[in-house]
């Protein structure tokens, strides 16, 4: 994993360390130049002054060398050749050692390093020259047959390579400390630095599940991490908002399956109280039947939704004659109607055909007709109509008797919502039907409205969508 | 005893009242909740036992429009909500008990005699008069060492008249208490059943049990 801290802390040490390298080096080249420059200036003062002090005439060389050249304090040596490369004259303080021969141009002195028999290190100059013309007593010079000479001129460097080791050891640890503190540094900034994050951390670890009311604090938080607080608090409330729909929903179950559970109970119960007839136990029986077969419709409903909601449906695509479908979906209602003298009427035309689902679409029809017949007022009316609209298919179911308000329409889709709470028969619709129809619809692409109008007539309005129509 | 026993879902209403009339009470009862009230309003029930949600009318509108009225009968809310708010709401409003849905039968009718008791103001559930004892919780009734046995509608007569023993108790109260709205019987039914009652727990060589009150009704022991 990404440490955010280890991440800013190389971040910053590494590119400390690295302007400390190139500013080291910087401070060393220019020191050492410097020191060099200083150094190779005295020789070449030296040289000159050397060569300037050497006469020569026709047949001989003149050396009037200064008392520097003679003194031991000065560590400063020499060694003159002459153009057959003889050695004319060396430092005594050299002894039997020899300087080199630097020999290159006349004017430009050229330079080095080398390390003398005994260990010292030197810095050499080396100079060819012609020396001027002894002044003969007022003789003007004869230029004719003067000789270049090779002159080196070296003084001991251990000095300044003893200084420049000095500065090398001097800039690697003040470096080497400065880093280490900067580290130092950094890790506490960078610590101090990322507390809003374990703030927000500590404050997100203790958001527990049964209490999702709680949100991140936004005092004391960075302006960078404000937005991040913002989303967490965002999904924080989606999350409890989904959170208390399902708390509500599965409440809402639970209660709905209290009550046939409770009757199952007391029946049996009551039954088991004492001895009783054989036929007694058989009505018995069959009311228990009837209940069990009610709540598994329940369940088999909540299934469906539940299904429906994490799409794991799969649809067909049939040609349907919608008006034997509606009519097949009717059959199982039409006696009850007969005796509450409810009439039905279909005019959907024969011939209209679309292409859906036919299971999923009977499931629709037979909860709406359910619908209609369970809340029609005795001697009602309920009506099936259809006609194509732009190559869709609009099926309308309306039945009398509705006592809704138009607000309370608005929530007739919701699950387990029962207007005014009077169910006709309780235990038996628990106010799913509705629910599942529009999550069906929805599922078959189609859309699904409900609405009141005059004289209390309920009108559910489908359009089942994608699907094609053919009049023939 | 006379019960009001208002719930909506039909099997648990019908298993209900039959469980109950065969623990002798009487028992009227409705899926309505405006049908409810018009009978709460009507009789003077020993218990009522409510559903909340109902068709019709709210059971805690019924319980408050009872209890407005100044009715003093026990009332029971038996009902599939659960939560604490629902329960306290249910009491605050004038319940005398709460239960949630499903229940035991056998706690249910603990409960309601429970709740008889005390419209009656009688803690001991066992009742004795002379040497006739009689068993609340578990119907029994004896004559000295010797059980008694007896129809429920008989048993449910005694109770009654054991419930307020020692006071004169009228025929209207009685019909009230022990018959169902829609019972058949003829005005003088009381009269007969007292007379079975009688010729079951009479002894011949002792004072009688029950005694007959010229012109108010009858008593159960000694005449007040």
């Amino acid at each position: 994993m990404t440490s955010l801290r280890t991440r800013l802390l190389a971040g910053t040490v590494g590119g400390m360390l690295l302007l400390l390298a190139v500013l080291s080096l910087i401070v060393y080249v220019t020191i050492r130049r410097a020191l060099f420059e200083q150094l190779d200036a005295g020789l070449e003062a030296a040289a000159h002054l050397f060569a300037a002090s050497i006469e020569q005439d026709a047949n001989d060389v003149e050396l009037g060398i200064e008392p520097e050249f003679q003194d031991a304090r000065h560590e400063t040596y020499y060694q003159l050749w002459g153009a057959d490369e003889t050695v004319m004259a060396k430092s005594p303080l050299l002894d039997s050692n020899d300087l080199w021969r630097i020999a290159d141009g006349v004017d430009s002195p050229a330079f080095a390093n080398s390390r003398a028999e005994d260990g010292r290190l030197l810095r050499a100059i080396g100079l060819r020259f012609t020396p001027r013309a002894a002044d003969n007593d007022g003789e003007p010079p004869r230029k004719t047959n003067l000789k270049a000479l090779s002159l080196t001129v070296a003084r001991d460097a251990t000095e300044l390579r003893g200084q420049l080791r000095f500065l090398r050891w001097l800039l690697l640890t003040a470096s080497a400390a400065v880093t280490a503190l900067s580290l130092l540094i950094a890790a506490v900034v960078v610590r101090h630095g990322l507390l809003p994050l374990n703030a927000i951390a500590a404050q997100i670890g203790a958001i527990r599940a049964n209490d999702l009311t709680a949100r991140v604090d936004a005092t004391r938080i960075p302006a960078e991490i404000a937005p991040i607080q913002d989303r967490l608090n965002d999904l924080l409330s989606r999350i409890e908002a989904s959170f208390q729909r399902e708390r509500r929903f599965t409440a809402d179950v639970a209660h709905e399956l209290r009550t046939p559970l409770a009757g199952l109970r007391s029946t049996i119960e009551v039954t088991l109280v004492r001895a009783r007839e054989r036929q007694e136990y058989q009505t018995v029986l069959s009311d228990c039947l009837e209940i069990v077969q009610n709540m598994q419709a329940m369940v088999s409903n909540l299934l469906m939704l539940a299904r429906l909601d994490t799409r794991q449906i799969v649809l067909r695509r049939d040609r349907i004659l919608l008006a034997d479908l509606v009519d097949a979906c009717w059959r199982p209602f039409c006696e009850r109607a007969e005796q509450r003298q409810i009439t039905f009427e279909s005019t959907i035309p024969g011939d209209l055909t679309c292409l859906c689902d036919p299971d999923n679409l009977s499931m629709v029809v037979s909860n709406l007709l359910a619908n209609a017949s369970e809340y029609t007022n005795d001697g009602g009316g309920i009506w099936a109509a259809a006609h194509p609209a732009d190559g869709h298919v609009e099926l309308t179911i309306s039945n009398t008797g509705c006592s809704l308000s138009k607000e309370q329409i608005s929530q007739v889709f919701d699950c387990f919502w029962r207007g005014d709470s009077s169910r006709k028969d309780a235990g038996v619709h628990c106010g799913l039907g509705l629910a599942l129809v529009q999550r069906l619809v929805t599922a078959l692409g189609g859309s699904v409205v409900a609405e009141l109008q005059a004289g209390g007539l309920f009108v559910v309005r489908i359009n089942i969508g994608g699907c094609s129509t053919d009049l023939h | 005893m006379r019960l009001l026993l208002i719930e909506d879902y039909r099997p648990l209403r019908e298993s209900l009242a039959k469980g109950l009339r065969e623990a002798s009470f009487a028992v009227d009862s409705t899926g309505d909740g405006q049908e409810g009230l018009w009978y709460a309003r009507g009789n003077d029930y020993d218990v009522i036992i409510l559903d909340l949600m109902l068709p019709g009318m709210d059971g805690l509108r019924i319980l408050k429009k009872v209890r407005a009225e100044g009715r003093q009968s026990h009332v029971l809310i038996l009902t599939a909500k659960d939560t604490l708010d629902d329960r306290v709401a249910g009491l605050d409003l004038g319940a005398d008990d709460y239960m949630v849905k499903p229940f035991a039968f056998r706690e249910l009718l603990a409960r309601v005699r429970a709740l008889v008791r005390r419209s009656y103001r009688t803690k001991n559930p066992h009742i004795e008069v002379q040497d006739l004892r009689i068993d609340l919780a578990n119907q029994r009734v004896w004559r000295g060492s010797e059980e008694i046995g007896l129809t429920p509608r008989e048993y449910a007569l005694l109770e009654y008249l054991a419930m307020r023993a020692g006071q004169v108790v009228s025929r209207t109260d009685i019909w009230e208490h022990v018959y169902e709205f829609n019972s058949s019987a003829s005005s003088n039914v009381v009269d007969v059943y007292i007379g079975y009652l009688r010729k079951k727990i009479e002894r011949p060589d002792q004072a009688p049990v029950i005694n007959t009150v010229r012109g108010r009704g009858y008593t159960l022991g000694a005449e007040p």
